[in-house]
């Protein structure tokens, strides 16, 4: 493999590690200690890059049509030279600016201080840190290269374990206080003076999750394997499985906490989203991008139906159009008036496909955005001020407002969900929906009746939706605009691309990933944006399929780099055109 | 005479200044199996798309047992007996291969969304008579689409497969009359004369009315009850295989004309 690619490649992670350094990313996770005093989030970083870009450099390469992998000397070798090209290209900015001047470069790039090139030299003098840096990343990027040759069994196990460990370190906020709620003394786990992990709290996670996964990746799928037989076989057996799954999900917020709960109450909301805009885009191949209309839909129709009141400068007031029900008498009535707003917004772009349809889905979910804060709508929803007092969907006086109740509402919710989406995927209409995404002229051929079946997608991804709208209005009990603009549509967007387009646990845990992570580590909102770009870009360029892929739809990314490496390998026969073209699509080649 | 199954009168379809369709009559009566001839640019396939509603003709009449079918959606064509393959091979390709058959029984179906997500009795039944029915149709090519094949994604079959499963789908909508548009481009012969046998059983088996445009003469001479030529989207000549074969207009459409003198 040619060394000047693999520096290329190291230069990227080069990039990535300036860029996160000039944002101030770095000198805020340099502050939060991981494991004791010695591993910080910099540092972890600072080697954890090289490693990474030398383990994707390597990865194998289909030549003319064959997968080809490099031995593990050749690996470390290659990833040596990723590494260098990370680390090095680190150490040369930190030199640079050292002998330009920190104050200097500081003026253009604000967050450039003393402060930062001291992180970014472990601590020691510049030259003695461009020379850990390169060292490390060469070193970093020797066991990347290596690690990528060792046996999935092998890597699966050391990867997750490490990622567990980083992970426990990272919610040092969130673990402990749930630890301690639930009466367990902790400072043999989270050092009180540090505030991350002890190194034997590491080492505990660290051999805890290793073992979990080992004994995961060879048991694991002979024993889903047997469940999933036996839960097809008997009936009987069905149930008990069913329960015992409702009841471990049933205990998640008395062990995890108020804190947890609420955040695990908003990933629950934007599940939702997920789910119904899934059916829209991931089923039926339409891209809607005005979905925040049904969230909005949602969310006001509630209060409306449920007695809310305005928002007004001297208190509150009725709102003009009002009506007294129960929640869960309003709840039917919304989803059938979300399924007709569904079609109502599905009716005028029926002829629009792609880049056009996602354009006026665009439009029309703004103008659901300003309608409600509009001056003209102000009686009825109270414009920029919102509403208030909205039912807490209370059975019996017991309150969903709670955080830890919500989520038993939510739970409910989001299970009807997943089971509408489930059934309807294997069933006619998702046969339907199917092949209209695939070929909409050839499905109107066999029969399909494009107009009924883009409608209905719309209808129920809508009814979906205004749930989630419903379940937002509970959770929070007052509502503003503000709570409903685009950006909710990208962010359901975002999650359903995540976990993969037409998949139902890839939309669970994009929403875990997008909404929870976010969520948990509060003390990175001001970089939430950043981070959401970063993990969709690197995700669409390493695993285009999304995280829990939908067979079908991995298949469709799959046939396309096949049918490309073989016409490329076909048409040249020249190893360095085919090379560029890898199972995991490279841009540059 | 009967009325015929499918009647064509003075179709029109300009694309700019190009006119495909010039004043087009034709008919198909049921039962026989009628080849489509012609040099390239005829107006063959835009007769099949002007038949099954993808395109508006710009004057004309199409009649369907006696009744127009002029504007109506592709989908309701299908519905009412008119089933179709495609010149380029046009399957969904991420469906599995039986799925892709299975979606040829939508429009005999009718299960909605309350069926489908609460799997009522009925639901069910219907499901399992569009996969007993789509296996059927796939089981006409014999061992060719069945076994492991039919939970393959379609994208996996070869060329030839393709065509059988554009044809296996096109049989699975129950139709009466199938259009099918040069069924055996890029064939090798044998697959070529297998596929001429299904034609001909395809008929005498399950009683399909055939309509093919198709380029090899092998196959419109072994399958045509009657042949029609068209050039410049008008008909120049219609009979035997053997009387079109020898008709002047015919070999001149094909060959030009001779040089003078």
């Amino acid at each position: 493999m040619p060394a000047g690619r693999l520096l290329r490649t190291g230069l990227v992670g080069g990039i990535v590690v300036i860029y996160i350094a000039l944002v101030g990313l770095l000198a805020k996770i340099a502050e939060i200690n991981l494991i004791g005093t010695q591993v910080t989030g910099a540092r972890a970083v600072l080697l954890f890059v090289p490693f990474l870009v030398a383990y994707i450099a390597v990865r194998p390469r289909v030549v003319a049509g064959e997968i080809v992998t490099a031995t593990t000397r050749d690996a470390a070798t290659y990833g040596a030279i990723a590494g260098l090209g990370a680390g090095g290209s680190v150490a040369i900015a930190l030199l640079f600016t050292n002998w330009y001047g920190v104050d200097r470069v500081g003026e253009i790039f604000i967050q450039v201080n003393p402060a930062l090139l001291e992180i970014l030299s472990f601590g020691k003098s510049v030259t003695v840190g461009a020379v850990i840096l390169t060292v490390g990343g060469l070193l970093a990027g020797a066991a990347g290269g290596a690690f990528r040759t060792l046996a999935v069994s092998v890597r699966r196990p050391l990867a997750t374990a490490t990622a567990v460990t980083l992970l426990a370190g990272l919610l040092q906020r969130i673990i402990p206080i749930a630890l301690v709620q639930l009466g367990i003394t902790v400072d043999w786990l989270y050092s009180p003076a540090t505030g991350g992990l002890t190194w034997l709290g590491a080492a505990l996670f660290f051999a805890g999750s290793l073992l979990c996964s080992w004994g995961w990746t060879r048991r694991g799928k002979a024993a889903s394997a047997t469940v999933r037989t036996m839960v097809r076989e008997q009936p009987g057996t069905r149930i008990i499985v069913l329960l015992v799954m409702v009841g471990v999900l049933a205990t998640i917020p008395l062990l995890v906490g108020a804190v947890i709960s609420e955040v695990l109450g908003t990933v629950m909301v934007f599940m939702l989203l997920g789910l119904g805009l899934n059916i829209v885009v991931g089923y039926a191949g339409l891209l809607d991008l005005g979905y925040v209309a049904f969230f909005g839909f949602g969310a006001y129709a509630t209060a409306l139906l449920t007695g809310a009141t305005l928002n007004t400068t001297t208190g509150s007031a009725a709102p003009a159009f009002s009506m007294h029900l129960n929640f869960y008498v309003a709840i039917p009535i919304i989803v059938l008036l979300a399924a007709g707003v569904g079609v109502l917004i599905g009716a005028p772009v029926l002829r629009l496909r792609g880049d056009y349809l996602a354009i006026v889905t665009l439009g029309l979910g703004e103008m659901v955005s300003i309608l409600i804060s509009s001056n003209w709508l102000k009686p009825l929803v109270g414009g920029p001020q919102g509403m208030r007092n909205i039912t807490d969907a209370a059975i019996a006086g017991f309150s969903f407002r709670d955080p830890q109740h919500f989520f038993y509402l939510a739970l409910a919710f989001v299970l009807f969900a997943i089971f509408l989406s489930w059934r309807l995927a294997s069933s006619r209409i998702g046969r339907a929906w199917n092949a209209m995404r695939e070929d909409e002229q050839v499905a109107d051929a066999m029969g399909i009746s494009t107009t009924r079946f883009k409608l209905l997608a719309f209808a129920t991804g809508g009814a979906v939706g205004s749930l989630g709208g419903a379940l937002f209005a509970v959770k929070i009990g007052s509502l503003t605009p503000a709570s409903f603009e685009i950006i909710v549509s990208i962010t359901a967007l975002a999650i359903v691309i995540l976990g993969g387009m037409g998949s139902i646990p890839g939309v669970v845990v994009g929403a875990l990933v997008l909404i929870g992570l976010p969520g948990l580590l509060r003390e990175f909102e001001e970089y939430r944006l950043l981070i959401y770009g970063a993990a969709l870009v690197s995700i669409m360029i390493l695993r285009p399929q999304g995280l829990v892929p939908n067979i079908r739809r991995s298949r469709e990314l799959q046939e396309e780099d096949r049918s490309q490496d073989k016409w490329a390998g076909d048409l040249a026969g020249d190893e360095d055109v085919a090379a560029g073209i890898s199972p995991i699509g490279e841009g540059s080649g | 005479m009967t009325e015929p199954l499918l009647e064509i009168k003075g179709v029109r379809k300009q694309f700019g200044g190009l006119s495909a369709l010039a004043g087009l009559d034709m008919h198909v009566d049921a039962g026989e199996i009628l080849s489509v001839i012609g040099p390239n640019g005829a107006g063959k396939s835009t007769l099949f798309n002007v038949i099954t509603g993808l395109y508006a003709p710009d004057a004309g009449d199409i009649t369907f047992r006696g009744d127009s079918i002029v504007g109506l959606r592709p989908h309701q064509v299908a519905k009412l007996g008119i089933a179709r393959t495609f010149q380029n091979v046009h399957l969904f390709p991420n469906m599995t291969v039986l799925e892709n058959a299975m979606v040829g029984q939508h429009c005999r179906s009718r299960s909605g969304i309350f069926g489908s997500v609460l799997r009522l009795p009925g639901t069910k039944r219907e499901e399992e008579r569009i996969r007993v029915r789509a296996q059927q149709a796939l089981d006409f090519f014999g061992t060719r689409l069945s076994g492991y094949r039919q939970e393959q994604p379609a994208f996996s079959l070869s060329y030839a497969n393709r065509r059988r499963l554009e044809m296996a789908r096109a049989m699975a909508t129950d139709p009466t009359i199938l259009l099918l548009d040069e069924p055996t481009a890029g064939m090798n012969p044998r697959e070529t004369l297998e596929l001429r046998d299904h034609i001909v059983r395809m008929r005498d088996e399950v009683g399909l009315t055939v309509l093919v445009i198709e380029h090899d003469m092998r196959v419109v001479k072994g399958v045509s009850d009657r042949v029609i030529a068209c050039d410049y989207g008008q008909k120049i000549g219609e009979g035997t295989y053997e009387e079109v074969a020898n008709n002047e207009q015919v070999i001149e459409a094909y060959l030009g004309t001779k040089a003078a003198g």
